[in-house]
């Protein structure tokens, strides 16, 4: 493939169908519950289209913002594998790693859950379409990696579409354990901001008793939006670990769709939105009960100062004959400011019988006391509220057991000069 | 090395402080005792900086201006406050707190911080001081603690610290005899020529631990009495019922130890 040349040749046939629908797909409104709180005039504003190959130069800053995690690394620039900054040597033996369109031309069938014939929404409809590049990370019956597989998703605006789409696709098989992380960044070739977003989706196919742990960490610039959508299939006795730490863009949006389809699997999700300035961080979470005694938890926690707003819309769905549920929400928020916002809405469908389901949500903010008491021992203000509000977030770190992740957290989280 | 004139307090428009004069020397211990209600607390906050009050009055501490600094900045200039309830930190480590505090007020200072190291073995000599176990350096400050335990880490602070002035607010309220006996052994090593406390109390018993060169009675936020430790033995047994109702001078024959 030559430079510049537009790699639809290569896609998934649901891909191409969706292709040709895509001018039937409307954006979301305020109107619908899913995007109500979401910058509309910014998402306006974004434009898809195929990805370019080959991707195109870092922008020098990019790449320092990566954290070093040691592992195979998979690099994706603007929707399109960059094999330059990629490291997949040495694989692991049951570990395979692909770019998303070198998998749809070898074996399309495998793809056939991440390709679905139609899309819930124009933004999903965009990702199926434009989305034929990323990665596949598949991991072999009864391995265990030991090394975390890193997935690296930069956006660098261009210049005939500004929104990038990305296809993640990971499917374990039985008895496998994996860690991957996704690290979803930006930056501008331009002096002057530009606006932008990225569109990065990723399935997730945990095969019996199978078990991965999931991060993403969303750090775009505060001038580009994200929009990131984790659909995961559990099978029996199967279990997920989903962490987001939702810390950039202008708009931050995580969506969780999660299928507990076989008996006795367990999903925990958890997870920290940090708003400043006018930033917006939605999360969105359905976990479906779809099996007798599945276990569900989801965790999240948001700080917001300045003019921020975060958004939590937490689901749960119980679907009749899924007995022996065990399902708890819980989001927990920290207001910095009298300007920031916060909107937690739990939805809760039960349609089973011996179903144990909590929920609940607190708003506060941070403990004049406790602040006083520490400048009382010659500890200055900014350094005081900096340690409560990583005492607040360090709920979220909890089981992460990944140093760097830990210390990338928290120094985005003493961050305040952007 | 602190003086205080005519310090007033009002929280909301209420006046709690009503013109509180003290003046203390390097090196002295005062007590300060007082009914329920009457202020001490109130003080004690008022130098420490605490949010809240419309303030009048000075207070000076070795030349720093007290009342015109944040409450970080008192620390540095060598202002601690034991607190009456020790406030709860869940998620802040009690080790990190500690240093993170004596590293700021040394580099408030111009000091040099102190390594992890040598930070170990200074909070290992503050713990032994006041017979305190490791594992409470590695909990939340505070958090859990009973209210003796709390009492002892205020002091296991103020020892990390080293200030030039502490104030201790009822440090003695809630422990039982062997620790006020600890708590008591570990303030009067920490006394010294260049030291100098404030300490605020009930129970004239703390006084026989902590022999203290002044007393004084606050009583509806003003000193209306001040004398030697004979001071404190009187109100053990008359209580304050002297001072009280505006009678703020004392026939001289029941009174013994007054200096006023
Ligand atoms: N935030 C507040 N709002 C209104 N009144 C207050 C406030 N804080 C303190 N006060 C009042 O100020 C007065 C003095 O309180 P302070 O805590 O200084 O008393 P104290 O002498 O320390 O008492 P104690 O011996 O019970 O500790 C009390 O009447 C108290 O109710
Ligand atoms: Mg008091």
């Amino acid at each position: 493939m030559t430079a510049g040349s537009v790699a639809t040749s290569t896609a998934h046939p649901a891909s191409v169908a969706v292709l040709d629908q895509i001018a039937g797909y409307e954006r979301p409104t305020k109107r619908d519950e899913a995007w109500r709180y979401a910058p509309h005039s910014q998402l306006a504003q974004l434009s898809f289209g195929p990805p370019h190959t080959p991707a195109p130069p870092l922008p020098g800053d990019v790449e320092q913002q990566i954290p070093a995690i040691e592992g195979p690394t998979i690099v994706i620039v603007n929707g399109v594998f960059d094999s330059v900054h990629s490291k997949l040597g040495d694989l692991p033996t049951g570990l395979v790693i692909s770019s998303l369109a070198a998998a749809a031309t070898i074996e399309p069938e495998r793809l056939d859950r991440h390709f679905p014939p139609m899309a819930h929404d124009a933004f999903m409809a965009a990702n199926l379409a434009f989305g034929t590049d990323g990665a596949v990370i598949r991991v072999g019956e009864g391995v265990c990696l030991q090394t975390p597989v890193h997935i690296v998703d930069i956006l660098v605006p261009g210049e005939d579409h500004n929104g990038s789409c990305t296809g993640v696709v990971i499917d374990l098989g039985p008895s496998s354990s994996a860690t991957v992380i996704e690290t979803r960044i930006g930056g501008s070739s331009a002096d002057q901001e530009v606006a932008g977003g990225s569109n990065v989706r990723t399935t997730i196919t945990l095969a019996a008793s199978a078990s991965l742990e999931h991060i993403v960490l969303q750090d775009l610039p505060r001038s580009l939006v994200h929009l990131g959508a984790v659909e995961v299939t559990q099978a029996e006795g199967s279990e997920f670990l989903g962490r987001s730490f939702n810390i950039g863009a202008s708009f931050g949006r995580m969506a969780y769709q999660v299928e507990l389809v076989g008996d006795g699997a367990r999903t925990e999700l958890s997870g920290l939105f940090f708003g400043r300035g006018e930033q917006v961080l939605d999360q969105q979470i359905t976990v479906v009960h779809g099996a007798k005694d599945c276990v569900s938890t989801q965790s999240f926690r948001g700080v917001l100062d300045d003019q921020s707003v975060g958004v939590f819309n937490g689901g749960i769905d119980v679907r009749p004959g899924a007995d022996g549920t065990d399902a708890t929400q819980s989001n927990a928020n920290l207001l910095l400011s009298n300007r920031a916002e916060i909107n937690t809405q739990p939805r809760l469908e039960i349609l089973a019988d011996d179903v144990a389901c909590k929920h609940g949500a607190t708003v506060g903010q941070l403990d004049e006391t406790a602040l006083y008491y520490m400048r009382s021992r010659g500890i200055p203000a900014e350094e005081a509220r900096r340690l409560l509000i990583n005492a607040f977030a360090d709920q979220t770190l909890e089981g992460v057991g990944i140093e760097t992740i830990r210390d990338w957290v928290i120094q985005r989280l003493g961050h305040t000069d952007d | 090395m602190l003086h205080v004139e005519n310090l007033t307090a009002s929280i909301g428009g209420t006046p709690i402080l009503k013109g509180l004069d003290l003046s203390v020397g390097s090196g002295e211990v005062h007590a300060i005792m007082g009914p329920n209600g009457s202020g001490k607390s109130t003080f004690a906050h008022a130098l420490a900086g605490r949010e809240g009050y419309e303030i009048g009055g000075t207070a000076v501490l070795d030349g720093h201006d007290l009342l015109a600094m944040e409450p970080e900045a008192r620390a540095a200039a060598g202002l601690f406050l034991g607190f009456q309830y020790p406030v709860e930190i869940p998620g802040v480590n009690n080790m990190y707190f500690l240093r993170t505090a004596l590293n700021s007020v040394r580099k408030a200072r111009g000091e040099d911080e102190v390594s992890a190291r040598d930070f170990l073995a200074i909070a290992n000599e503050a713990m032994a001081l006041v017979e305190m176990k490791q594992d409470f350096l590695h909990r939340a400050v505070n958090a859990g603690f009973s209210g003796g335990e709390k009492k002892r880490n205020e002091i296991l602070q103020m020892a990390v610290m080293q200030p030039r002035l502490a104030v201790l607010d009822e440090t003695d309220s809630g422990l039982d005899i062997d620790a006020l006996r600890v708590i008591a052994s570990g303030v009067n090593s920490l006394r010294g020529p260049d030291r100098s406390m404030i300490v605020i109390t009930h129970y004239q018993r703390l006084l026989d631990y902590i022999e203290p060169d002044f007393v004084h009675v606050l009583v509806n936020g003003k000193i209306v009495k001040s004398g030697d430790r004979t001071l404190a033995l009187h109100l053990e047994v008359n209580g304050y019922a002297d001072f009280v109702d505006g009678k703020n001078e004392v026939d001289g024959h029941s009174l013994s130890g007054a200096t006023t």
